[in-house]
C-alpha cells in the first residue's frame, strides 16, 4: 500500500448494534451505532463515526470489509425472491421431499420448514443424464416450452438443478442461456456452477437457497454500494462464510456463500487476537445474550464444514465449522417435572432482560446468578451503565432455590454448571467429537458473556490456558480487516474405476485452469475428499506438492483412525471430490505493539518451579468486593483492565472492561501481555493429576 | 448413593449422551451397508455393569425397546474386559436377522462399570434372498444366519472361526466385514470417551450418576403418566396377509403414573413373516408413550419401569421360534404404534393416521443389495395438514440419493415426486405420498413388503381416509407383499398411501385457500 499509511475499515452489522473498527497507524478506533432497518445506513453511520474518531478523512481508507446479516435475515424470515426451480422430468419435488426424514423422531404431527420453491414453480423439463452421460437429449422444443410456462409465473429468481448435472453441465448451461436471453431481468442460479458435486437434494437445495437470496442480497448491495460512494469512501470486500472476503460485485452475483458473514468474521478475529500472541490452536468460545458460536482453529486456520442447514435449508457450501446453541447470559433457569434444573432455551431478551436489570423480569437467568455470586459488579457497561438490582435477582432465583432444596449460592452456582455443560457439550462437539484434543487448544473466550464462564468450562475441559482478547467487545468487526480474500470450489470425481496421482493431479489442473482468472496472484490450497470404497462419507486431506498416491492414502488412514477407531489397510482408497481454495492474503495488519518484541511465541510465561513466588502482586487490587467461591463468600479483587499493567494478578479476582467481565477464579491467575490480550491460566489441572 | 448433586448428575448425563451421539455419528461415517451410511439404519447406547440402558443416541425408534434387552442377553456369558459380543436372535436380544448388535464391556482396574453397544441395519445376512428381507419366509432360518449371543472378540483377539463362518453364509463377505469394524470402532470410541470421563469426574461418581439419571428419567416419566386423564382406552388395527386381515387389537390402562398395555384379542402368530418377538413390540409402545409426554425425557430403563406391556404368548406380537420375523420389525411394529395412537385418541387430541408401512423395497443378486424405504402421507393433524412423502412411526431412515445409487446399482430411477391427491379429504387434508419408479439393468430378485394396500389410513374427526398404496410391475398391479424374479428393462413403481384427513368439512374451509 505504498508510502501512505494503511487505514483499514471493518464494519459489523450485528442484530442489536453494528460495530466499526479502524485501524489507524497501529492504533485501534472502535464505535457502535444502533443497526437500522436499511442495514447500510447503519454501515455508513458507523463507519463516519469512527472514522471522525480517528481525526482521519474518508478519503483515506484504503480498505472496507463488510459483514452482514441480509442473507441469513432474508432466509429465516422467508423474505427472499420470489423463485422457480426446473428440475429433470419425474423429480420436481426433490427440494420437499429433501431425504424423507421427519426433524423430530418423537413427533407425531411431523413437519419440515416450507420449502423456497413452492409446488406450483417447480417445473420440469424432458431430459436425463445418467452415471454415464447423457440418456435423454434436452430438445430446443422442450426449453423453449419451458421458458414460456417461466414466463407466465414471473419469478425474481430460477433455480436449475438437474440430476447428474455435476457431470455433464450442458443441459443446464443451455437452459441458463436461454433463460438469460428471453428473460434478462430474471436471475438464474445453476446448480453445476454452485455446487458442481453428487447428491442431489444437498446440490439442488443450495442452489434454491442461492437463488432465492442472490436477488434480494444483490439489491441491498447495491443500495450500500450508492452509499458508501456517495460517503467517500472504497468499495467494500464482503465476508464470507468461510471467513475470507470476496469483492462486492461476486458477492452481488451469488449470495449463497454468505450466510455466516457475521460469525464467521468472530473466528476471524480471534485468529487474529490469538495470533498477536503467538498462538494458532485455538477455541473460539463467544457467548453473548441469547445464544454461543463455538469453533476451532488449528495452525492459524478455521476448520471448515461443507454439511449444515440454515433454517432448515441444507446449504454444503464450505463454512467455518461453526457449532452455535441457543443459551447465553439472558438464559432462563427453569425446574422440569423430573425435578432438574434447566437452563434455556428461553430467553428474558433485551426486554424486560435479566430480573436483575429491573425492568420488570421475574425469571432468574444466567445473569442473574452471575450478579447474586458477586462476579457482575452493581453497573453494566462502565460508569454510566445500567445499575443493576438486587432484590428482583433474588426473588427470582429464591423461587428456584426453595423448589431444589439448595440455598441461593448453590442455586446459582448450579445454574452456571448447568449452562456450562450445554456449553462444554457444543465445545466437545467441535473438538473430541471432529478427533481435537481440548488439552491442546487456548480457549478465546469473548462476548458479553464469555469471559464470566471461560476459566470454569476449561476446567472442565482440561484446557490450562483462556485468553480474553483485546477488543473483546467488536472481535467480529475486527476480522473483517483481518481476513483474507478468498474463493472455493469443489468438483466431484469420483470414478469407479479407481485414480492414481496422474488423474488426480489431471483434475486438479483442469480444475485450476477453469477458475485461472478468479485466481491470478493467489496462495492455491488443494484437497481431497476420500473414504474406503463402500463407505459414503468422505474424510477430507490436504493434498500437497507431488504427493504420492500411497502418502495421501497414509494421510487419509491417520484421519480414519482417529474419527472412527480404526484403519482397513487392505481396502481401496476412494478419491470422490477435489477442493481447490484460492487465498488472497492481505498486508498484515498491526495493532499497538507495532515494533515491540514479543515476551514470549507461545504467550506469556509459563509458571515454573518458583512461579508461585513470581505471582505475588506488585500492586495491591485498586477495590475488591464480596463474591462466592468454592463454597464461601470471599473478597475477591476487582481491576479494571487497563489498570493491571504487568501485575500478576491471582483469583480469586474480577476484572471488569466497559463491555465484558472476566471472572478469575481460585487457583487461577491472570495477566496481560503486550499484545492487550488477558491471559488465565492454572495449575490446578496439574495438580489434580499427581 | 454417594454424595452426588443434582447439577452433578445433570452435567455427566449430559456427558454420557454425547457418548452415544459420538459413537453413532462415528458409526454412520465409517460405514459400508447402505442401510447404515445413507439412511441411518442404527443406534448406539451406553449400558451400566447390570445391563440397564443408561443413555442412547437412537436415529430410528424401531430399535428403542429391543435394544433393551441386548446386553441382558450377553451377561450370562461371562464377559470379561477385551471382549466384544455379537448376536442377531430375535429371540435372544435382537430383532430381525439384519439387524446385527455388537456389544463391547468397557473396564476400569477395577471391572467392567459398562456396556457400548450398537445395532445396524446390514445389507445382507445370508438367507434365501439377496438383502435377507423375502416377504414369503415361513421360518426364521429362511431370513439369514442367526445368531445367538457370541464372542465376536476375546481378549482383544478376533474370534476367526465366528467370522469365517459368519461370512461364508452371508452375500458380499467384505461389506460384512467393514460394517462389523466400525460398530467395533464405534464402541473403542465409546470406551475411549467414557474411561476419560472417569478419569476427570471419578469413578464413583460416574457410576452414581448412571444410577441418578435412570431414577430421574423415571420420576419425568411418572410424572408425564399423571399428567394422563386415567382410564381404558381400546382399539383395534390390522395388517394385510393376502385377503387376510391379522387383528391387532391393545387396551391401554392409564392409572396414576402407571400404564399398563395389554394385546389380548390379538391374531395369533401366522405362518408368514409379519410376526413380532416382543422387544419389537415393546419399542412400538415406547415409541408412542415418548411421543405423547415428552421426547425430552433421558430414553433409558427409568423411562420405561412406568409401563407394563403384555401380550398372549404366541400371538402376532409376541411371537415363539421358530417363527419368521422380518416384516414384524418394519410393517408390523407400525401398526402396533397406530393401533397405540387409535385407543389413545380417546384420551387426548391426536392426529389421524398416517402411511403406516414402510414400503420394503429390497433389489439383489449376487452382484449388489438394494434395500429401501419409501416416506408416505402423513396423518392430518388437529391443526394443520399432514406433510407429504415423509417417513412415520417407527423409522426415520434417509433415502437414498438418486445419483449415489445409480453409481453405485445397475438400477435407473424413473421418478420420484409426490402421488397428487392420495392425502385423505378434511378439514385439515392428509399429506401425499409418493411415486418412486426404477427401471432395472440387469436381472434381480425384488421383495417388497409392504402394507395399507387394502385399508387406506383412517381419517379423524370426521376426516376421510388416505389412498391405500400400490406397488406395480411394468405397470402392472401386484400384492402388497411379493417376491419375485425381474428381467433386464422391467420396471418397479411403488405408490405409497396417503394420510388420513383430519375433521369434516365445514362450508367455511370450501373457500379456497391462499397456495
Amino acid at each position: 500500500m505504498g508510502a501512505t499509511t494503511p487505514l483499514l475499515l471493518g464494519v459489523d452489522v450485528g442484530g442489536t448494534f453494528t460495530d466499526a473498527v479502524l485501524v489507524s497507524n497501529g492504533s485501534l478506533f472502535r464505535a457502535k451505532v444502533p443497526t437500522t432497518v436499511d442495514q447500510s445506513l447503519a454501515v455508513v453511520e458507523a463507519s463516519r463515526k469512527v472514522i471522525e474518531m480517528s481525526g482521519a478523512a474518508a478519503a483515506q481508507v484504503s480498505y472496507f470489509a463488510h459483514g452482514m446479516t441480509t442473507a441469513t435475515n432474508a432466509l429465516l424470515e422467508r423474505k427472499g425472491a420470489r423463485t422457480a426451480s426446473i428440475s429433470t422430468w419425474g423429480f420436481r419435488d426433490i427440494l420437499e421431499i429433501g431425504r424423507q426424514d421427519r426433524p423430530r423422531l418423537y413427533d407425531l404431527c411431523p413437519s419440515r420448514p416450507e420449502p423456497l420453491v413452492p409446488r406450483e414453480l417447480r417445473l420440469a423439463a424432458r431430459e436425463r443424464v445418467g452415471p454415464v452421460g447423457e440418456t435423454l437429449p434436452l430438445e430446443a422444443e422442450e426449453v423453449k416450452r419451458v421458458v414460456d410456462r417461466l414466463r407466465r409465473l414471473k419469478p425474481e429468481a430460477v433455480a436449475i438443478c438437474l440430476l447428474f448435472s455435476f457431470l455433464d453441465p450442458a443441459h443446464e448451461l443451455r437452459l441458463g442461456e436461454v433463460l438469460a436471453r428471453e428473460l434478462p431481468e430474471v436471475h438464474v442460479s445453476m446448480s453445476s456452477a454452485v455446487l458442481p458435486q453428487f447428491r442431489e437434494y444437498e446440490r439442488f437445495s443450495t442452489t434454491a437457497v442461492d437463488a432465492y437470496l442472490t436477488p434480494v442480497v444483490a439489491r441491498y448491495l447495491m443500495t450500500l454500494g450508492e452509499r458508501v460512494r456517495t460517503a467517500g469512501l472504497p468499495e467494500p470486500a464482503i465476508m464470507q462464510s468461510s471467513g475470507g472476503v470476496m469483492p462486492l460485485g461476486q458477492a452481488a452475483a451469488s449470495a449463497a456463500p454468505l450466510l455466516l458473514s457475521g460469525p464467521a468474521a468472530g473466528v476471524v478475529g480471534s485468529i487474529y487476537g490469538g495470533g498477536r500472541s503467538g498462538i494458532d490452536d485455538l477455541i473460539a468460545f463467544d457467548m453473548g445474550g441469547t445464544s454461543t458460536d463455538v469453533s476451532l482453529v488449528r495452525g492459524g486456520a478455521a476448520q471448515t464444514t461443507s454439511e449444515r442447514e440454515i433454517g432448515g435449508q441444507p446449504v454444503a457450501l464450505p463454512m467455518v465449522d461453526i457449532h452455535t446453541i441457543g443459551a447465553g447470559g439472558g438464559s432462563i433457569a427453569w425446574i422440569d417435572p423430573g425435578g432438574a434444573l434447566r437452563v434455556g432455551p428461553e430467553s428474558a431478551g433485551a426486554e424486560p432482560g435479566p430480573a436483575c436489570y429491573g425492568r420488570g423480569g421475574e425469571q432468574a437467568t444466567v445473569s442473574d446468578a452471575n450478579y447474586l455470586l458477586g462476579y457482575l459488579g452493581e453497573k453494566l457497561g462502565g460508569a454510566d451503565g445500567l445499575a443493576l438490582q438486587r432484590e428482583p435477582a433474588r426473588k427470582a432465583l429464591g423461587r428456584l432455590a426453595a423448589e431444589l432444596g439448595l440455598e441461593l449460592e448453590e442455586t446459582a452456582l448450579g445454574i452456571r454448571r448447568v449452562v456450562g455443560a450445554e456449553m462444554v457439550k457444543a465445545l466437545r462437539v467441535i473438538s473430541v467429537e471432529r478427533g481435537h484434543d481440548p488439552r491442546m487448544f487456548v480457549l478465546v473466550a469473548f462476548g458479553g458473556a464469555g469471559p464470566m464462564h471461560g476459566a470454569d468450562l476449561a476446567e472442565e475441559l482440561d484446557i490450562e490456558r483462556v485468553m480474553v482478547p483485546d477488543s473483546c467487545g467488536v472481535l467480529s468487526a475486527l476480522g473483517m480487516v483481518v481476513g483474507d480474500e478468498r474463493r472455493d470450489w469443489v468438483q466431484t470425481v469420483y470414478a469407479a474405476e479407481g485414480w492414481d496421482e496422474q488423474s488426480l493431479a489431471g483434475s486438479l489442473a483442469r480444475m485450476e485452469a477453469a477458475h485461472a482468472a478468479e485466481t491470478v496472484g493467489a496462495v492455491l490450497e488443494r484437497r481431497a475428499d476420500m473414504r474406503y470404497r463402500g463407505q459414503s462419507h468422505e474424510l477430507t486431506v490436504e493434498v500437497g506438492e507431488r504427493m504420492s498416491r500411497d502418502e495421501l492414502v497414509r494421510a487419509f488412514e491417520h484421519e480414519h483412525e482417529k474419527a472412527y477407531g480404526y484403519t482397513a489397510a487392505e481396502e481401496d482408497v476412494e478419491l470422490v471430490n477435489i477442493r481447490l481454495t484460492a487465498l488472497r492474503p492481505l498486508v498484515p495488519v498491526r495493532i499497538g505493539d507495532a515494533g515491540r518484541e514479543r515476551k514470549s511465541a507461545r504467550g506469556p510465561a509459563r509458571g515454573t518451579a518458583d512461579g508461585r513466588e513470581q505471582t505475588s502482586r506488585d500492586r495491591s487490587a485498586p477495590g475488591s468486593r464480596s463474591a462466592f467461591f468454592d463454597g464461601e463468600w470471599v473478597q475477591a479483587d476487582i481491576w479494571r483492565r487497563g489498570q493491571i499493567g504487568a501485575t500478576r494478578v491471582r483469583g480469586p479476582a474480577i476484572i471488569e472492561e466497559d463491555e465484558a467481565t472476566t471472572v478469575v477464579p481460585p487457583g487461577w491467575e491472570c495477566s496481560l501481555d503486550e499484545a492487550g490480550n488477558l491471559w488465565l491460566e492454572t495449575h490446578k489441572l496439574e495438580r489434580s493429576d499427581a | 448413593m454417594p454424595n452426588v448433586d443434582i447439577i452433578t448428575v445433570q452435567v455427566l448425563s449430559s456427558a454420557l449422551r454425547s457418548i452415544c451421539e459420538e459413537m453413532g455419528a462415528a458409526l454412520v461415517r465409517a460405514a459400508y451397508s447402505t442401510n447404515i451410511k445413507e439412511r441411518r439404519d442404527c443406534s448406539t447406547a451406553l449400558f451400566d455393569a447390570r445391563g440397564r440402558l443408561v443413555a442412547q443416541a437412537e436415529h430410528i425408534p424401531v430399535h428403542l425397546g429391543a435394544m433393551l434387552d441386548a446386553v441382558t442377553s450377553i451377561l450370562s456369558l461371562d464377559p470379561e474386559p477385551g471382549d466384544v459380543f455379537i448376536l442377531n436372535d430375535p429371540f435372544r436380544g435382537g430383532t430381525h436377522l439384519p439387524d446385527i448388535s455388537v456389544i463391547s464391556p468397557i473396564a476400569t482396574p477395577a471391572g467392567i462399570i459398562a456396556y457400548a453397544a450398537s445395532r445396524a441395519h446390514h445389507a445382507d445376512v445370508g438367507g434365501r434372498e439377496p438383502g435377507s428381507m423375502p416377504a414369503d419366509s415361513e421360518e426364521l432360518s429362511e431370513e439369514g444366519a442367526v445368531i445367538p449371543p457370541t464372542r465376536l472378540m476375546a481378549g482383544g483377539r478376533i474370534n476367526q472361526g465366528f467370522m469365517d463362518d459368519f461370512l461364508g453364509r452371508v452375500r458380499r463377505p467384505q461389506e460384512r466385514q467393514g460394517d462389523l469394524r466400525a460398530q467395533v470402532g464405534a464402541g473403542r470410541i465409546a470406551a475411549r470417551r467414557l474411561l476419560d470421563l472417569v478419569g476427570r469426574r471419578g469413578e464413583e461418581n460416574v457410576l452414581a450418576a448412571m444410577d441418578e439419571v435412570i431414577a430421574y428419567a423415571e420420576r419425568r416419566m411418572r410424572a408425564a403418566i399423571t399428567g394422563l386423564p386415567d382410564g381404558v382406552y381400546r382399539a383395534e388395527d390390522w395388517l394385510e396377509r393376502g385377503n387376510q386381515d391379522l387383528i391387532i387389537a391393545v387396551s391401554v390402562k392409564v392409572e396414576g403414573d402407571k400404564m399398563v398395555v395389554d394385546f389380548e384379542g390379538t391374531s395369533a402368530q401366522e405362518a408368514g413373516n409379519l410376526n413380532c418377538p416382543m422387544p419389537v413390540t415393546r419399542s412400538a409402545c415406547y415409541f408412542v408413550l415418548r411421543a405423547i409426554t415428552d421426547p425430552d425425557i433421558p430414553p433409558n430403563a427409568g423411562a420405561t419401569a412406568p409401563v407394563r406391556i403384555s401380550a398372549p404368548r404366541g400371538c402376532l406380537v409376541n411371537a415363539r421360534p421358530p417363527a419368521a420375523v422380518v416384516a414384524g420389525n418394519v410393517e408390523t411394529s407400525q401398526r402396533i404404534a397406530d393401533a397405540l395412537v387409535l385407543a389413545l385418541s380417546q384420551a387426548m387430541p391426536l392426529p389421524a393416521q398416517g402411511q403406516g408401512t414402510m414400503n420394503n423395497l429390497t433389489l439383489g443378486s449376487d452382484e449388489f443389495n438394494y434395500y429401501e424405504t419409501i416416506g408416505g402421507g402423513a396423518g392430518a393433524c388437529p391443526d394443520r395438514d399432514g406433510a407429504s412423502g415423509i417417513h412415520l412411526g417407527m423409522t426415520n431412515t434417509l433415502n437414498t440419493p438418486i445419483e449415489a445409487l445409480e453409481m453405485d446399482f445397475p438400477l435407473l430411477v424413473e421418478s420420484y415426486e409426490f402421488r397428487r391427491g392420495s392425502g385423505g379429504e378434511g378439514r385439515h387434508r392428509g399429506g401425499d405420498g409418493v411415486v418412486r419408479s426404477l427401471r432395472l439393468l440387469k436381472p434381480a430378485r425384488l421383495s417388497l413388503l409392504a402394507d395399507r394396500r387394502r385399508h387406506g389410513p383412517r381419517g379423524a374427526a370426521g376426516g376421510a381416509q388416505g389412498l391405500p398404496g400400490r406397488n406395480l410391475i411394468n405397470g402392472r398391479e401386484v400384492d402388497g407383499k411379493v417376491t419375485l424374479s425381474l428381467n433386464a428393462g422391467d420396471v418397479v413403481t411403488v405408490e405409497t398411501p396417503g394420510g388420513g384427513g383430519y375433521g369434516e368439512i365445514r362450508s367455511q374451509d370450501l373457500i379456497p385457500k391462499k397456495q
